[in-house]
């Protein structure tokens, strides 16, 4: 958050929510949304559009399904032997090793992917976190300089905030 | 008006007889947190004593395999010519209770089967125990365990690669790969719900425990985006593993030419049989822990009702596959195959098929008639029954199908030893065990998607739309 103050309001209602979100972004001002769990409602109103972490899970799984069948016949190639009349290079058996690999090296990717874009781990949380946003309170705090705490104030109880501070921002 | 009265004025909230799932009544946030954070207060010595009945089994089950590792690995029944006997059949049983764990939280989740919620974190501790247990079986039943990493495709100075053509070096990467993604989607999940344990933390090890656990999750809108999005793909990944897993544990019977392991229908039936077991497995540890922890208003009928189908769909699903097995031994001509199905149901130990199909087919029937699939104390019963008769399902077909090959001269029985059961014990109790603590000190309940179900408090009815 850029501004030096961070302005949190802390609503009961779902619409008044909706409501701030769209008041902070008439005012063109940067703000973020605190929720106790997801819902598309919010992410269609603050991030519409997909997740770029599916890219990089593609990446992952792609990666892994070459690594797999890559350490199945380097491997089998290193130590020649025939066994039970099968091929060295064996495809067909080989192609679990690379399914195997695929979802196992996609999986780790998300993992990171998510971790990358969430911003995790984060253990000194954000300016304007409440405990009571991960009970059954939704928060919105915008960000915005000194001069224009009161109107965003304004804005954010008139959209139905229980209570609204204003904290220095980081 | 207070945000509690209006979610109880707005909340669609489920009635008795609703199909969604939803905490029946009139539940608020407040009260899904509230309960389930109920769990994680100071255990009471009843929970202690459960911990310590675990440890005792836990114990049994490390002196028997310390007796196998010192006296070697002719201490556990399994000789000439069942050589897999025992442990394996017991890694079989393992790997297949870990399995609806995965169908509960990444398959149903595909399928937008809301029912799951409340369930589904207690099915994904399941599934995660299971395979650290199942894990075991295949070093226990090595013997020289201390070798174990002789699996592992490593550069080493013999210039030795293990044979990537055979289906147990499959089996080793599809089982870890199933342990690393079902741990991964468990723990992701339980981000958000340890955040909200950690806002509520009232002594200084839990705060400290959840503040590290959580990662410091906040909940903000982009965390959010990026969590479901990232949660999806998990789902969508664990669920060919459910399909995948179970298929390569049975090509490492059906790859061979034993009699009875031969079956190209060995893939659906595992699946089946281990998805049929797992459920089972949900209701009997969902039922006690509902009772003690007072779950009743999240864990419901309707969740009971759920699993009870699944129950039916897949015994039905593993008895056609019994009947097929000995349909395709007579109709193929085999006299191998048929020898061996004979022998399964009139030999020296077809005990063990009658039990099998006693407990699999015929005792899960009575849950056609509707009144008996909520009626708890019948179903807590009954998957105990289940899982019994799922073991010996193993069991008939690995020690049966062994003990009656081709060459009358190799025939044999299989002599259950003191040590096969005491690993057996220890491996319930190390089970039992992880499941005791982790209901103490992680939310065992998933939090965070159940409020997701819930319709959201609203100051103008209909602000929303419908969603």
């Amino acid at each position: 958050m850029k501004g030096t103050k961070a302005v949190v309001g802390v609503f009961s209602f779902f619409d008044d929510t909706l409501k701030a979100i769209e008041n902070a972004k008439a005012g063109n001002y940067e703000y973020r949304v605190y929720s106790p769990f997801a819902s598309h409602h919010l992410e269609d109103a603050t991030l519409p559009g997909k997740s770029p972490v599916r890219f990089v899970t593609a990446t992952g799984a792609l990666t892994g399904l070459v690594s797999g069948f890559a350490l199945a016949i380097l491997c089998s190639m290193d130590w020649p032997m025939r066994v039970s009349a099968k091929d060295v290079v064996s495809v067909p058996g080989f192609v679990v090793i690379g399914y195997e690999c695929t979802i196992l090296f996609g999986a780790i990717a998300t993992l990171l992917a998510m971790f990358h874009f969430c911003r995790l781990p984060d253990i000194l949380r954000k300016v304007g976190y409440d405990p009571r946003f991960s009970d059954d309170k939704f928060g919105v705090v915008v960000s915005c300089g000194g001069e224009e705490v009161d109107t965003v104030v304004e804005s954010l109880k008139r959209a139905g905030a229980d209570e609204v501070e204003v904290r220095d921002a980081l | 008006m207070s945000s509690t009265s209006n979610i109880h004025s707005h909340s669609h909230a489920a009635s008795p007889d609703s199909k969604s799932g939803q905490p029946q009544g009139e539940v608020t946030y407040k009260e899904v947190t509230d309960t389930v954070l109920k769990m994680l207060e100071p255990p009471k010595a009843g929970w202690y004593l459960l911990l310590g009945f675990m440890l005792l089994l836990v114990g049994i089950g490390a002196v028997a395999w310390t007796k196998q590792i010192l006296m070697g690995i002719g201490n556990a029944g399994k000789s000439h010519p069942i050589a897999w006997g025992f442990y394996i059949t017991t890694f079989v049983f393992w790997v297949g209770i870990a399995h609806s764990g995965t169908l509960i939280s990444a398959v149903l989740y595909l399928y937008r089967a809301r029912f799951r919620m409340a369930i589904y974190r207690l099915a994904e501790a399941m599934t995660v125990f299971a395979v650290l247990t199942a894990g075991l079986f295949p070093l226990i039943h090595l013997g020289r365990v201390w070798f174990f990493y002789w699996l592992m495709p490593y550069p080493n100075q013999r210039a030795l690669w293990p044979n990537f053509r055979s289906p147990l070096l499959w089996d080793v990467f599809a089982v870890s790969t199933y342990l690393t993604v079902s741990a991964t989607f468990f723990i992701i999940g339980l981000i958000p719900d340890i955040a909200v344990a950690r806002d509520r933390a009232k002594t200084t090890f839990r705060k400290v425990l959840y503040t590290i656990t959580s990662l410091g999750w906040s909940g903000s809108n982009k965390q959010w985006k990026h969590f479901s999005a990232a949660y999806l793909l998990f789902a969508a990944f664990a669920t060919p593993l459910v399909v995948s897993v179970h298929s390569v544990v049975s090509w490492d019977f059906a790859m061979s030419i034993v009699p009875g392991w031969h079956a190209t229908i060995f893939p659906p039936y595992f699946v089946a049989g281990a998805i049929f077991s797992g459920v089972a497995m949900v209701i009997t540890l969902a039922v006690p822990m509902r009772r003690i922890f007072g779950l009743q208003r999240i864990i419901t009928d309707v969740h009971f009702d759920a699993m009870s189908k699944l129950i039916i769909v897949t015994s039905a699903v593993v008895g056609y596959a019994y009947i097929t097995e000995f349909y395709v031994a007579w109709f193929s001509n085999n006299p191998f195959e048929r020898a061996q199905f004979m022998y399964r149901i009139s030999g020296d130990m077809a005990w063990a098929f009658w039990i099998m199909f006693t407990c699999n087919v015929i005792a899960p029937l009575p849950l056609w008639y509707k009144p008996l699939r909520t009626y708890i104390p019948f179903l807590f019963v009954l998957s105990i029954i289940i899982n019994i008769g799922m073991w010996f399902e193993r069991f008939n077909i690995i020690a049966q199908s062994l003990a009656h090959e081709f060459v009358p001269y190799s025939w044999g029985g299989y002599n259950f030893s003191w040590t096969d059961w005491g690993i057996l014990v220890g491996s319930f109790g190390w089970f039992g065990m992880q499941m005791t603590l982790f209901v103490k000190f992680f939310p065992a309940v998933a939090i965070c998607e159940i409020k997701e179900i819930m319709d959201p408090p609203v100051r103008n009815a209909g602000a929303l739309g419908h969603h």
